[in-house]
């Protein structure tokens, strides 16, 4: 019951948090220098052509008349046409949205499946070869932009060594996966290394623990330990990390997806600014903000679920 | 789908053509673009990404030539204009058909050239400005003029006046003209055009496939029709490095805009085939000649001496070596690229003398440490080094250039509003005739002379004359008068031409962008 209220009391929040980025992302794509109708007909075009598109698209209305078209038009679920793409901002960010998902979750799963065994392995082996090891390659990692690993991961495994695709997202499940290996290691590396990092002290911390001493002198075994005590521990502060960091993927996917030739949100986002497509950059902008807020709470619901001290108010 | 594609296809040609031939037929040309389309239609393709397919899904009534000089017949047979040049006869082919079987009609014709002209519906209206009436009689076209029009035969090979099918246009979904255009963009099958291919599949922003029109007419070196490709699938692919590697990887046959850094390393690969195609691209910096700059402060540059100057302490070659590796020319003619109609190598077009460029400074008394502000892209690797190559440069004239970067769209609106020193700009001609790139660049009431200000009335009337001149010698003599005006008023600091660099792999041929950037695949064959 206690959760349910607390879930209804986020989705409240939620709204207020929509209704303010609505009106944040309005007034600042409006604040970009550059008028779309010249982004729309080009540079060539005459000022009564200017004039006519201005007034078909209502940029000639004041601001507040259209900021409450926008509002109301996006409570009833239309978000408008994209200019550049000359279809509903719905239909074009529906289309492109599930491959930058499969991205991210992609993107998410090898963080988790390439930082848990390693943090494991350094935080068991603490202060010896393997640690450093593992610690020094994480670093590179973190110290390296995405897109250059992106290229440099390209020319190796992809061009040079033919083991996987350039670039494209494939069609079935089997061939997305395949496909979109690369970028998802490339997005991933720089998540894993902050998840390694944070794990692996967690572990520490638990491990150095009272009660894992106390465990052990019980007589538990180390897996029982291990799986009891010491990961569910050790795993609270790593999601709440992974909830904030998908903020961060998808940051990256507006620059993985250009460099990887993958047609997701990331790269729509970018050729919106750069077409000054207002609906669709308002359009995008909303759909991040309501994806980022769902991955709050989710994360807020496995919080509280893995430490029932956490109480949820 | 590429593969899916590639098998169909492979039965096909097996089944059609049987083994052996001395032509390569078949197959489907991977081609990796900078940018997709988002709506092919010839009157609402406003994008060169959009423009430059048109050409392969309907055809003109006239082609270009060739070598870009002339036209000759397309859907039209045969053309004459009357004497006074106010009346043009065209005759259809016979046996003509939209890529669905249907045959083409004069009333196609009728229906195509009025939505084209029509300015409420065709952001492209304007070059049919003179176009009065268009009538037909069976397959005789009849259009009758306003006023005698010299580049009526030339627009009559532009992309806007592509043949549509008027049956499958009206019956296509959505109330408006632009609704109906995107249903039809959207429904990818055969019968909208005449091209040697129609579109068959899109996918918004990620993918575009062509499937070759069997009914096309033109005919093939080996006597069958054109094309000989089974399709075309396009992929969009904006990063430069992966568009070349997807190339150097087989995954795909062609590459386009290809940076002119890469093409010394593409050229001695001997799997790749690096083209630099011709082209009427010319690159140059829009100089802001009025007396006062928009926060009111004096313009030094509208003095015409210090223009002048900065056109000289500019060494061009070098900017060519630095930004475009060699592959590249100077201007030639100040208005237009060497391959336009009545282009003339116009001296002065400024070569490389600093000594004149600082007795010009000297005699405009330009103060010492004048700053002048150069407007970039912000992001353009080549704008980067022009501005700190001009920098160098000018530096012995006492200029101190200072660099503001800006996006594309802030770039069109400073031009717009006067609101700049100097920016990067560059030009590829639409029109097969010089009409467009002049009125542009130097004719002030289109668009104040590519936004400069420089107003000429000596320009502005000869402009007006020309539109109207039927006599090409006499229209010849007054272009090669603008192009002088224009060189020595240097409203405009002259950079350089580049070609279209396209990379293909070795098993193509026949594929060509032509000097307007227009993708010709309908030659094209692929032997792998």
């Amino acid at each position: 019951m206690a959760t349910i209220q607390y879930i209804l009391k986020r989705l409240a929040l939620m709204a207020v948090t929509f209704f303010l980025v609505m009106i944040i992302i309005f007034l600042l794509v409006r604040l970009l220098p550059g008028d779309p109708a010249i982004a729309i007909a080009g540079d060539r075009a005459s000022d009564a052509d200017l004039a006519a598109i201005r007034e078909r698209l209502g940029l000639n209305q004041p601001l507040v008349i259209q900021f409450w078209q926008f509002l109301s038009n996006t409570v009833q679920g239309d978000l408008g046409r994209s200019i550049l793409m000359r279809a509903p901002v719905m239909d074009v960010i529906a289309s492109r949205l599930p491959t930058t998902l499969f991205l991210t979750t992609y993107a998410v799963a090898l963080s988790v499946l390439i930082a848990g065994p390693l943090a494991f392995v350094a935080a068991l082996n603490r202060g010896r070869w393997p640690d450093a090891v593992i610690r020094t390659v994480f670093q590179v990692g973190l110290s390296m932009p995405v897109f250059y690993i992106g290229l440099i991961l390209l020319t190796f495994l992809a061009a040079q060594l033919r083991w996987f695709p350039v670039g494209g997202y494939g069609d079935s499940f089997v061939e997305r996966l395949y496909h979109l290996f690369l970028p998802s290691v490339a997005v991933a590396l720089y998540t894993s290394a902050i998840i390694m990092r944070n794990l692996r002290s967690a572990i520490v911390e638990v491990v150095d623990a009272e009660y894992v001493e106390f465990a052990r002198a019980k007589g538990l075994s180390a897996w029982q330990i291990l799986g009891r005590h010491v990961l569910r521990n050790a795993l609270i502060s790593t999601v709440t990390l992974l909830g904030l960091s998908i903020g961060n993927l998808m940051s990256g996917t507006l620059v993985t997806e250009t460099v990887f030739a993958v047609p997701g949100v990331g790269r729509l986002m970018l050729e919106a600014i750069f077409a000054r497509d207002y609906p669709l950059i308002q359009g995008l902008t909303l759909t991040f903000a309501v994806l980022v807020s769902i991955v709050f709470l989710l994360t807020d619901l496995i919080q509280s679920a893995l430490d029932p001290r956490m109480r949820l108010t | 789908m590429t593969r899916k594609l590639v098998a169909a296809a492979a039965v096909l040609t097996t089944a059609l053509t049987g083994p052996a031939l001395a032509q390569d037929r078949g197959g489907v040309l991977n081609f990796a673009r900078y940018d997709g389309s988002t709506l092919i239609d010839p009157i609402y393709a406003d994008r060169n990404p959009d423009i430059w397919m048109v050409g392969s899904l309907f055809d003109t009534l006239l082609r270009p030539s060739q070598d870009g000089n002339s036209v000759v017949p397309g859907l039209a047979e045969s053309y004459a204009v009357s004497d006074v040049g106010t009346t043009v006869t065209l005759t259809l082919r016979e046996g003509i058909k939209f890529s669905d079987g249907t045959p083409l009609t004069g009333e196609d014709v009728v229906f195509s050239l009025n939505r084209a002209r029509d300015a409420d519906l065709s952001p492209w209206a304007g070059l049919l400005g003179t176009l009065d009436t268009v009538a037909n009689t069976g397959n005789e076209i009849t259009l009758t003029l306003s006023a005698p029009d010299p580049t009526i035969l030339s627009m009559l090979a532009t992309f806007t006046t592509g043949v549509v099918s008027k049956a499958r246009f009206e019956a296509a979904d959505g109330a408006t003209d632009q609704e109906k255009s995107a249903a039809i963009f959207a429904a990818k099958d055969a019968g909208v055009g005449t091209g040697p291919f129609y579109l068959c599949g899109f996918e918004q922003g990620t993918s575009m496939d062509f499937c070759a029109n069997e009914h096309y007419w033109r005919a093939g070196a080996d006597g069958k029709p054109l094309p000989y490709l089974d399709g075309v699938h396009f992929e969009i692919i904006p990063d430069d490095a992966t568009r070349i590697l997807k190339l150097q990887a087989g995954e795909m046959d062609a590459a386009e805009f290809i940076p002119f850094s890469r093409v010394a390393e593409l050229e001695a690969d001997p799997k790749i085939d690096m083209n630099l195609f011709p082209s009427t691209r010319i690159i140059y910096s829009p100089i802001n000649t009025r007396p006062t700059r928009a926060d009111g402060s004096p313009n030094p540059l509208a003095d015409a001496r210090v223009r002048q100057a900065l056109n000289y302490a500019t060494n061009k070659k070098a900017l060519i070596g630095l930004v475009l590796q060699g592959a590249g020319k100077p201007m030639t003619s100040p208005l237009m690229a060497a391959a336009t109609q009545l282009a003339t190598e116009t001296d002065p077009l400024y070569g490389y003398d600093m000594d004149k460029a600082k007795a010009l400074i000297a005699e405009a008394g330009l103060a010492a440490g004048t700053e002048i502000t150069f407007t970039t892209l912000a992001g353009s690797a080549d704008d980067s080094t022009i501005f700190a190559a001009l920098q160098q440069m000018w530096a012995p004239l006492g200029i101190q250039l200072k660099v503001e970067q800006v996006d594309n769209a802030t770039r069109g609106a400073k031009n717009r509003s006067g609101e700049f020193d100097i920016h990067t700009y560059g030009w590829v001609n639409d029109v097969n005739d010089p009409s467009q790139v002049t009125g542009w660049l130097g004719y002030f009431p289109t668009a104040k002379a590519v936004g400069t200000g420089w107003e000429n009335e000596k320009f502005n009337s000869l402009f007006e004359a020309s539109a109207t001149e039927m006599d090409a010698d006499s229209r010849a003599g007054q272009y090669a008068e603008m192009q002088s005006i224009y060189a020595e008023a240097a409203p405009l600091l002259f950079m350089y031409e580049t070609p279209f660099a396209v990379a293909l792999s070795e098993t193509v041929s026949g594929y060509v962008q032509t000097p307007l950037g227009n993708n010709l695949f309908e030659e094209a064959s692929i032997n792998r």
